[in-house]
């Protein structure tokens, strides 16, 4: 499918392993991160529908990251509650979009279509990644990205061409999110192995195609696209660095965990 | 700018008395659910959306996020006949007015309520000019002679169906059980901690 050339391995011992945990971990914390921001939601929804399906794809995104866990797990990381539960915040490699206060409800769906575009066709290149497991995983979730897409695209739509308040809202909040969704594509320190071992396409082919999605589809509304190559995009999650708003989530997101780390549930 | 955010316009201010306006609420939409390929589609209950194409993003994970589907549907609600109600001392297909006729044929998809209390299914399909002649042609084509407590008509081309290539949105992480209640064994650990404060 994708024109790139992937370079396929025999196994994955024979990968880089530093390069190949980089990759899985940056897009279980973008999942785990941002599914829990949006289950903030839940309860506060502005329609009892609305409420449920937002939950709903906030616990498909926990899901999904957990299933990462366990692959990162089965590579000699430790078990997926002490992943999620025990690091701080400059061990985190989720970009910045997926960490900031979901505000109200114009930019939880701006961020959600931002970045849900992004995750679509991010699975849609791992289906072709050289490690099984991650091509694998890519097939089991297509009908849930499917969804999370066909989603956040009929609420732009709509939305985007609603009324004058609707409109001037979803504007604002893309203006503020397209530098940090240009986050999104930071790449990681070891980039060069990921693509060279064909185990992603990488965050250049990865940026290219999103932008054309995202374009197409603001072109069906009333709202304009902020110029992507006049604005600077929010790096440094790639690396661990984050803005002041991760860390208290970590905190209450873990709260429980904590209070007895050996609790089963 | 005219605002529809609660928190703008009930601000208090000093104006005329009106009367009330009617509530700001989105119209319903009836929501059919598949649960596995070759049974039928059942009425599951409705929903609020702004329209048609928002009625059957919200239907998906409003109706089927826990148990197995295959295909879902969305109607608006004004788009449903209603036969009259029996109280299962007649079948509702003898309460239908005949010789209502209309001037084009069209699809109807029809639908029987088998007992009080129980959702409607579909039973078929039947070409018409008119809602109570569908009805009629389908007491022909699916009046088993049991009782049917209410039927509904709708026509074909006002439903907004699942197309081929959205049957991946079932697609979807078996491993959900996470979402259930049962999945904690609450029940377990309850009976655990009793017996242990017992001895």
């Amino acid at each position: 499918m994708p024109a790139t050339g992937y370079r396929k391995q025999a196994t994955s011992t024979t990968m880089n392993q530093t390069a190949l945990k980089e990759l899985i971990y940056k897009i279980a914390d973008d999942l785990l991160i941002l599914g829990h921001r949006n289950s903030e939601w839940t309860g506060f929804g502005p329609l009892l529908e609305e409420d449920i399906a937002f939950s709903s794809m906030a616990q498909d995104k926990i899901g999904q990251s957990y299933a990462l866990y366990q692959m990162l797990n089965e590579l000699g990381e430790p078990a997926p509650d002490t992943v999620a539960f025990t690091r701080n915040a400059n061990q985190f490699l989720n970009c910045q979009l997926v960490e900031l206060p979901n505000q109200e409800y114009d930019f939880s769906l701006v961020r959600h279509f931002l970045f849900d575009t992004a995750d679509a066709l991010r699975w849609e290149l791992l289906t072709q990644s050289s490690y099984e497991p991650l091509a694998l995983l890519a097939k089991k979730i297509k009908g849930e990205l499917r969804y999370h897409t066909m989603h956040a695209n009929t609420w732009m739509k709509q939305l985007g061409s609603a009324t004058e308040e609707s409109i001037s809202r979803l504007q604002r909040s893309l203006e503020v999110g397209m530098p940090y969704a240009l986050g999104i594509f930071e790449e990681s320190p070891n980039e060069k192995e990921i693509v060279a071992e064909g185990m992603f396409a990488g965050e250049k082919e990865l940026k290219k195609r999103w932008l054309t999605k995202i374009e197409n589809l603001i072109a069906q509304t009333q709202l304009h696209l902020p110029d992507s190559k006049i604005l600077s995009p929010v790096l440094g999650g790639r690396i661990g660095k984050h803005s002041e708003h991760l860390q208290p989530l970590l905190d209450e997101m873990s709260e429980v965990f904590k209070i007895d780390p050996s609790a089963e549930w | 700018m005219k605002s529809l955010d609660p928190r703008v316009t009930r601000l208090p201010h000093i104006g005329e008395v009106k009367l009330k306006k009617s509530l700001d609420q989105f119209g319903t939409f009836e929501v059919f659910v598949q649960a596995k390929e070759g049974k039928a589609f059942q009425h599951e209950g409705a929903i609020h959306a702004p329209n048609l194409e928002m009625a059957y993003v919200l239907a998906k994970e409003t109706f089927t996020r826990r148990f197995t589907c295959v295909s879902i549907y969305v109607v608006d609600t004004r788009d449903v006949f209603v036969s009259p109600t029996t109280e299962g001392n007649k079948s509702a297909y003898d309460l239908i007015a005949k010789n209502v006729e209309g001037t084009i044929k069209q699809t109807f998809e029809i639908y029987h309520l088998p007992k009080r209390g129980k959702l409607h299914v579909h039973v078929g399909s039947v070409e018409a000019s008119s809602p109570e002649a569908a009805m009629i042609n389908a007491k022909e084509l699916f009046g088993t002679g049991k009782i049917v407590y209410n039927i509904w008509a709708i026509e074909h081309n006002k439903i907004r169906f699942t197309s081929s290539e959205d049957k991946d949105l079932w697609n979807t992480l078996p491993e959900k059980k996470f979402r259930d209640a049962s999945d904690y064994k609450g029940g377990d650990k309850l009976k655990e901690f009793l017996e242990r404060v017992k001895n």
